[in-house]
């Protein structure tokens, strides 16, 4: 019985702990959705941040999509990750399959030269990738910001797919084989759809870092008209920086399809992560 | 030179404050009880956000007139106002706070794989031993997430020497260069005042000690094999 009762006392200072630091964690967002909806005369009034406004200004987010450029931006973004992360998934998994599949020399030597690109910050290559792209005219475009982006990536992409890779039992390989497929059969038909998970963990990575990325977006583009979401609202900072109603809208508004990835994904995304850590 | 000092703060901040919390919250969301899934969620969301958007978050929040915290102490009736990120005394750590709000939950991640790896039969044994729930902690479970520690370890330095999204939104480096950081003194010496020679110099330094942690770290992976 009183062993019982510790237990009832554990959890409920479990679930009190819980509790205090889910607050701490969701005021930034509440603070962020409270000032959304608020014109701008109705934030600069005393303690208005703790009160609803009358009525939603709905306007702060018209204005945020159509005067703030925000559907251009989204639209330049979804291209650019569209593009992203298909294409460097294709080439990091056809490198991690020759890696742990293929039959060629010095493979701990690829990978390890592989994995020293995680080593270089993207700073690095800032200055050479603004002074060869300004040479072959490739600044402001999405071919220039998804190719650097591709190779940025591959070191991560290697990592985890190889990983993968190398728990896949050789006799399926050999199975394989002996039905008659070539080695591109064997890559395409049957490693690359038994890797579904570590594939999808990527994805859904990939997409965030390309959607969010800001340093590197920000030397290639600078017409308005490509820029990334992360650029763009920081020239929305740059154009508005008092009127917070407004900037929180923008920002409301670039969270959301991040957010409807992460709550569609997001079961198979914190398990997925696990994973690729585990293997 | 002071954003090498500041670069070297933020470093060891990262490994000991989010660290700890990270590992924190993977202990607690280690455990059985209902809305696990949920809290497990709930805790690694800023993680999806963009670092961008985050700055601008915690810029309104740290807004010295109307920002959150200093409302909120106006209600409670604290006679206390602090105009946080351009002070250049607490800037820093005022950064820092909004950055750890984002960066824990790659980490606790990392740590409820540990976490999970470990089997139940190891601490029932340790515990029919007599170790108490702190000793078990320290001398069993710690010693076990040793894989776990070194890959956050690594990836927590290396996000640390890298940072600029944060710091870019919220202060850009400054008040007076208090939050200068290595990459963000590179953009600017580089994009604003044309210093290209002394931004790659910058960067280069970067690589330097970039190195030092990503070689060892790839030795310890290849050597697992």
């Amino acid at each position: 019985m009183e062993g019982k009762s510790r237990k009832v006392v554990k959890k409920i200072w479990l679930y009190g702990i819980l509790t205090i630091l889910a607050f701490i964690w969701i005021v930034p967002m509440l603070t962020l959705l409270l000032t959304a909806i608020k014109a701008k005369k109705d934030f600069y009034s005393g303690l208005s941040l703790f009160r609803l406004p009358a009525e939603i200004a709905w306007s702060n987010f018209i204005n945020a999509l159509t005067k703030g450029r925000l559907l251009v931006y989204m639209k330049n973004d979804f291209i650019v990750s569209g593009l992203k992360v298909p294409l460097g998934i294709f080439v990091e998994a056809m490198a991690a399959f020759a890696i742990t599949r293929l039959n060629i020399r010095h493979k701990t030597g690829i990978f390890i030269f592989f994995l020293i690109g995680m080593m270089l910050p993207m700073q690095t290559a800032l200055v050479p990738i603004n002074v060869i792209y300004s040479k072959l005219k490739l600044l402001n475009t999405y071919f220039g910001l998804f190719y650097v982006y591709i190779g940025f990536g591959i070191s991560y992409g290697i990592l985890i797919l190889r990983g993968f890779f190398k728990g896949i039992p050789k006799d399926i390989d050999e199975a394989a084989f002996l039905d008659g497929c070539n080695k591109w059969q064997l890559f395409i038909k049957v490693i690359l759809p038994i890797s579904k998970p570590a594939v999808a963990t990527l994805v859904i990575t990939d997409f965030l870092a390309t959607w969010n990325e800001y340093l590197l977006a920000s030397v290639i583009i600078n017409d308005n008209a490509k820029k990334t979401v992360p650029v763009g609202i920081m020239t929305f900072v740059g154009e508005h920086g008092t009127d917070y109603g407004y900037l929180c809208a923008g920002v409301l508004v670039s969270v959301i399809p991040v957010l409807v990835v992460y709550l569609v994904f997001q079961r198979h995304f914190v398990e997925g992560m696990a994973g690729a850590v585990k293997s | 030179m002071i954003s090498i000092k500041n670069n070297l703060i933020w470093i060891i901040l990262t490994i000991l404050i989010t660290m700890t919390v990270s590992l924190g919250f993977a202990v607690i969301l280690n455990k059985q009880f209902r809305g696990r899934t949920f809290f497990r969620g709930f805790f690694y969301f800023p993680c999806v956000i963009a670092p961008i958007a985050v700055s601008i978050i915690w810029r309104w929040i740290y807004n010295p007139n109307f920002g959150f915290i200093n409302q909120l102490m106006k209600v409670l009736e604290i006679d206390f106002s602090q105009s946080w990120i351009s002070d250049p005394k607490v800037s820093l750590y005022a950064i820092f706070a909004a950055a750890l709000w984002q960066a824990v939950g790659q980490p606790m991640i990392l740590f409820l794989a540990g976490l999970q790896a470990i089997s139940s039969d190891v601490l029932e044994a340790s515990r029919i031993d007599g170790a108490s729930g702190m000793k078990q902690f320290f001398f069993i479970t710690v010693p076990l997430l040793k894989e776990s520690f070194v890959i956050v370890i690594a990836t927590l330095i290396v996000s640390a020497l890298k940072v600029f999204d944060v710091i870019q939104g919220l202060t850009g480096g400054g008040p007076n260069n208090a939050t200068q950081m290595l990459s963000t003194y590179m953009y600017s010496q580089t994009f604003q005042y044309n210093n290209v020679g002394v931004g790659t110099t910058i960067a280069c330094v970067m690589v330097f000690m970039m190195m030092v942690v990503i070689i060892p770290y790839v030795l310890f992976t290849a050597k697992e094999d």
